[in-house]
């Protein structure tokens, strides 16, 4: 379903030093004005608690509303089988709707109960690649922990987490304490394997989902640097993951790891997996083969491909929040900062978008892997992802967290509590940077956070 | 699906590329004065609409909490009782839904309340088992718990079920499930509550320090959003799925209140919802709404709106019969009724809305 590329105009900026070239410059960050159409034509100026679920602006007539044919399926809660409507929750699940993990299509708070339904779940595979590079499911576990269950049937465990301090002090003497999660599984319905590992994920926001999708895989890759062969520190790697949607291997540019090519593999995994809707990509039950699995209907797939395609078209078409305050001075000096100190070069500025371009997309990123450190790692690996290797997210929108779900909880778990812990949450191929921050002054720091928040 | 009015709001908002997004435009005759009318708009809504709002909810709930504690089978009295507390509690309940953000969102309490459908295979579970119909126990099963649970114990499935049909096992649910209602609503009430959780500050405060809105008109803005869509949940969900649901033909099983018959209650209440965030008037006390800023702005427009709120009320109203009967027999007054709610969303959408947010 591409019809929203349509009439996009194209852009050709790219801005990196990552790569070894004659014809790229390196420019400074643009006149922040131009930075406005943060999601080219699907740009959408809210800043209230619908900033993220909103039609991208370029939407009109069918397409229009078969976008908001899709928003209403997004909204929908399954009950157990067999009903009338809605059916097909479980029998394993982690929660019952889209709209419960993506509040307002954004993104959920790390939970207060980690046993509550919520946006929080654990991963899990064994040590080592299967085909494809593919994660090995755990025996009785699969590859994601789900710890719901309908009525009479046993959910595969509970979460555990515990915390640890670690204190971070800046230059000018102010410290601030980060928590550093260790997670575990108890009252597992069976034995879960010692050597089994676990990886924490929390929902993230919805929205520009399809320009990302869009954006042409060699300008990803020219981002790329394996070797860090021009001497930065920061060596870009794409992961090329197996699409269960169109059965090949893809660049993986969805998930905190990269390892989902297709806004369609990522709906499809997510009705399967999280609600335990089977869907014509995952005819399967998640449990399937286990003894909480099955929920011995004949009712699969639970869900069509047509709506699974209207589902799709939906997250790939909610428009991009505009950023704000670009002519404010502490913005536009928190910019510069952003340069100086290379949070750029991950989180790169400007991109396009495919065939169907899309014009200027601020502060859009790779789905490069980049090695995150040891205080990220979660020592797991997810097709060409290392244990310490996540993607760069997008950060379009991130300063409208607090009025769009009522918390400011970052990074893949949610373990950043605001944007300064987030920041020094950055180690590996981002500990310079990291440094960088941390040696500033205070009103820098300020100033860059500005800017970050008027993102 | 009616939805070719919507697409003007995103016409309407590729007006503000050219108008500018910020608050920093050509500066305006008399601001003071209308911060100060601003101000007040957003004290009254937030603290005589909308906590009051919340206040009424939660007290109707007590009732409700206190008259399903003294039900018992066979006492078709209380049974009665307890419905019709149920549906003075409702009342509140879709009055509210026209200011569908803060803690009812972020804190997850609608699904804890509203769940719909209803997971008749989880209820039907639990009255079968022996486990303790505990609070802890419907947390986790935000389909087997609320108001439709409820709904579905007091009417049954074909809205005829009495009081000897029930069994002490419903009773021990219905009575956990009431107190469950209860506590969700005090905490949504709380959480708007200035002596509490003060999410009311955001408005009052709005533009300040500690605020999550950046200024008064973007405060003002979700306000105007929020009864857009309800708006458009109505027309274009609780009427258009039961009316066309099934490939253009009736689907009754998407009906949202059909146990009780409540729905074209639950309609109008919502209309009324938009009514008095638009008015600023509830419960006889009448304080500035967004009437007070639109008449000022465009005096034409806010006639049409309040003659659109009207309409669209008188026409729910008028549909004859229940909702379910009339998705079957009467279509052609439903389908009048959600043009009339169309109608008003269209100007919520393309004209409110815009209005608001090029306020200066």
């Amino acid at each position: 379903m591409k019809y929203y590329y349509f009439g996009f105009l194209a852009v050709v900026f790219l801005f990196t030093s990552c790569k070894e070239d004659i014809d790229e410059v390196y420019e400074p960050s643009p006149n922040l004005d131009s930075r406005l159409m943060a999601g080219g034509e699907t740009t959408v100026f809210l800043t209230t608690s619908n900033a993220y679920r909103s039609p991208a602006a370029n939407l009109s007539g069918s397409k229009l509303a078969y976008h908001l044919d899709g928003d209403f399926q997004f909204e929908t809660v399954f009950v157990t089988a067999p009903a009338p409507v809605n059916n097909g929750v479980g029998p394993i699940f982690n929660n019952s709707s889209c709209i419960g993990c993506h509040p307002k299509d954004g993104r959920s708070a790390f939970p207060t109960d980690i046993n509550a339904l919520s946006g929080f779940f654990l991963k899990t595979s064994m040590p080592g690649y299967g085909n494809n590079n593919a994660p090995i499911p755990v025996p009785g576990f699969g590859e994601q922990i789900q710890n719901q269950a309908i009525f009479g049937f046993e959910a595969e465990a509970k979460f555990h987490v515990t915390f640890s301090p670690i204190v971070e002090t800046f230059a000018d003497g102010t410290s601030i304490t980060l928590q550093k999660p260790t997670y575990s599984l108890k009252e597992s319905y069976i034995p879960f394997p010692s050597e089994a590992q676990l990886s924490p994920r929390l929902a993230s926001p919805v929205f520009g989902l399809g320009l990302l999708e869009a954006i042409p895989e060699y300008y990803i890759l020219s981002n790329e640097d394996v070797n860090d062969a021009d001497g930065d520190g920061i060596s870009g790697k794409a992961n090329y993951v197996y699409d269960n949607a169109s059965q090949s291997i893809k660049l993986g540019r969805f998930g905190w790891k990269a390892n989902t090519a297709s806004v369609m593999e990522q709906c499809a995994g997510a009705y399967t997996h999280d609600m335990g809707v089977t869907n014509p990509v995952f005819p399967f039950e998640t449990g399937y083969g286990q003894t909480n699995g099955e929920d011995g209907l004949d009712d699969d797939a639970e869900i069509s491909q047509a709506l699974l395609d209207e589902v799709t078209f939906y997250c790939q078409t909610l428009g991009v929040p505009a950023p704000r305050n670009l002519n404010d001075e502490s913005v536009k000096r928190g910019s510069d900062l952003f340069e100086q100190i290379q949070c750029a070069k991950c989180h790169v500025p400007k991109m396009i978008s495919g065939e169907f371009s899309v014009e200027e997309v601020a502060n859009q990123t790779f789905y490069l892997l980049h090695d995150m450190g040891e205080g990220l790692a979660d020592n797991r690996s997810d097709f060409l992802a290392d244990g310490r290797e996540w993607r760069t997210k997008a950060l379009w929108g991130i300063g409208l967290t607090q009025v769009v779900n009522g918390h400011t909880n970052f990074l893949h778990d949610g373990r950043a509590k605001n944007i300064t812990e987030a920041i020094l949450w950055h180690g590996g191929e981002a500990e310079n940077s990291k440094n960088r921050f941390k040696a500033l002054s205070a009103s820098e720091r300020a100033d860059l956070l500005k800017f970050i928040n008027s993102l | 699906m009616k939805k070719s009015l919507l697409f003007f709001t995103f016409i309407a908002i590729m007006h503000f590329v050219f108008m500018g997004c910020s608050d920093n435009d050509a500066p305006v005759d008399n601001p003071i004065n209308n911060d100060g009318l601003y101000s007040r708009v957003l004290k009254d809504l937030s603290l005589d609409v909308i906590t009051a709002t919340y206040n009424q909810l939660y007290t109707n709930s007590i009732s409700l909490e206190e008259a399903a504690n003294v039900m018992t089978v066979g006492d078709e009295a209380a049974l009665e009782n307890a419905k019709n507390k149920w549906q003075s509690t409702r009342a509140p309940w879709e009055e509210f839904e026209g200011f569908l953000y803060g803690p009812v969102d972020t804190q997850g309490i609608d699904p804890a309340m509203d769940s719909w459908p209803v997971d008749l295979n989880a209820i039907n579970n639990i009255l079968n088992s022996d486990n303790p119909i505990t609070q802890a126990l419907l947390e986790s099963n935000n389909e087997a718990r609320g108001f439709h649970t409820l709904e579905y114990f007091f009417w049954g499935l074909n809205g005829e079920k009495t009081a000897s049909q029930l069994t002490p096992r419903e009773i021990e649910y219905i009575k956990a499930a009431a107190s469950d209602l209860r506590s969700k609503t005090e905490q949504l009430y709380f959480g708007w509550l200035p002596s509490q959780g003060n999410f009311a500050a955001n408005f009052i405060n709005a533009g300040e320090n500690g605020s999550v809105y950046t200024s008064k008109i973007n405060a003002l803005s979700e306000i105007a959003e929020g009864i857009s869509i309800i708006a458009d949940e109505v027309a274009n969900g609780k009427i258009e799925e039961p009316l066309n649901g099934n490939n253009g033909g009736p689907k009754p099983q998407a009906e949202e209140s059909r146990f009780s018959n409540n729905s074209k209650a639950d309609f109008a209440n919502n209309i009324r919802s938009i009514e008095h965030i638009y008015l600023g008037k509830y419960n006889g006390v009448q304080g500035s709404g967004l009437s007070n800023i639109v008449s000022g702005v465009n005096p034409s427009l806010d006639g049409e709106i309040k003659t659109a709120i009207a309409d669209a009320v008188n026409a729910i109203e008028a549909i004859p019969g229940t909702f379910t009967e009339a998705i079957e027999n009467n279509r052609s007054e439903v389908e009048f009724a959600q043009s009339k709610v169309l109608a008003l969303l269209g100007k919520l959408q393309s004209q409110l809305e815009p209005l608001i947010s090029n306020l200066n």
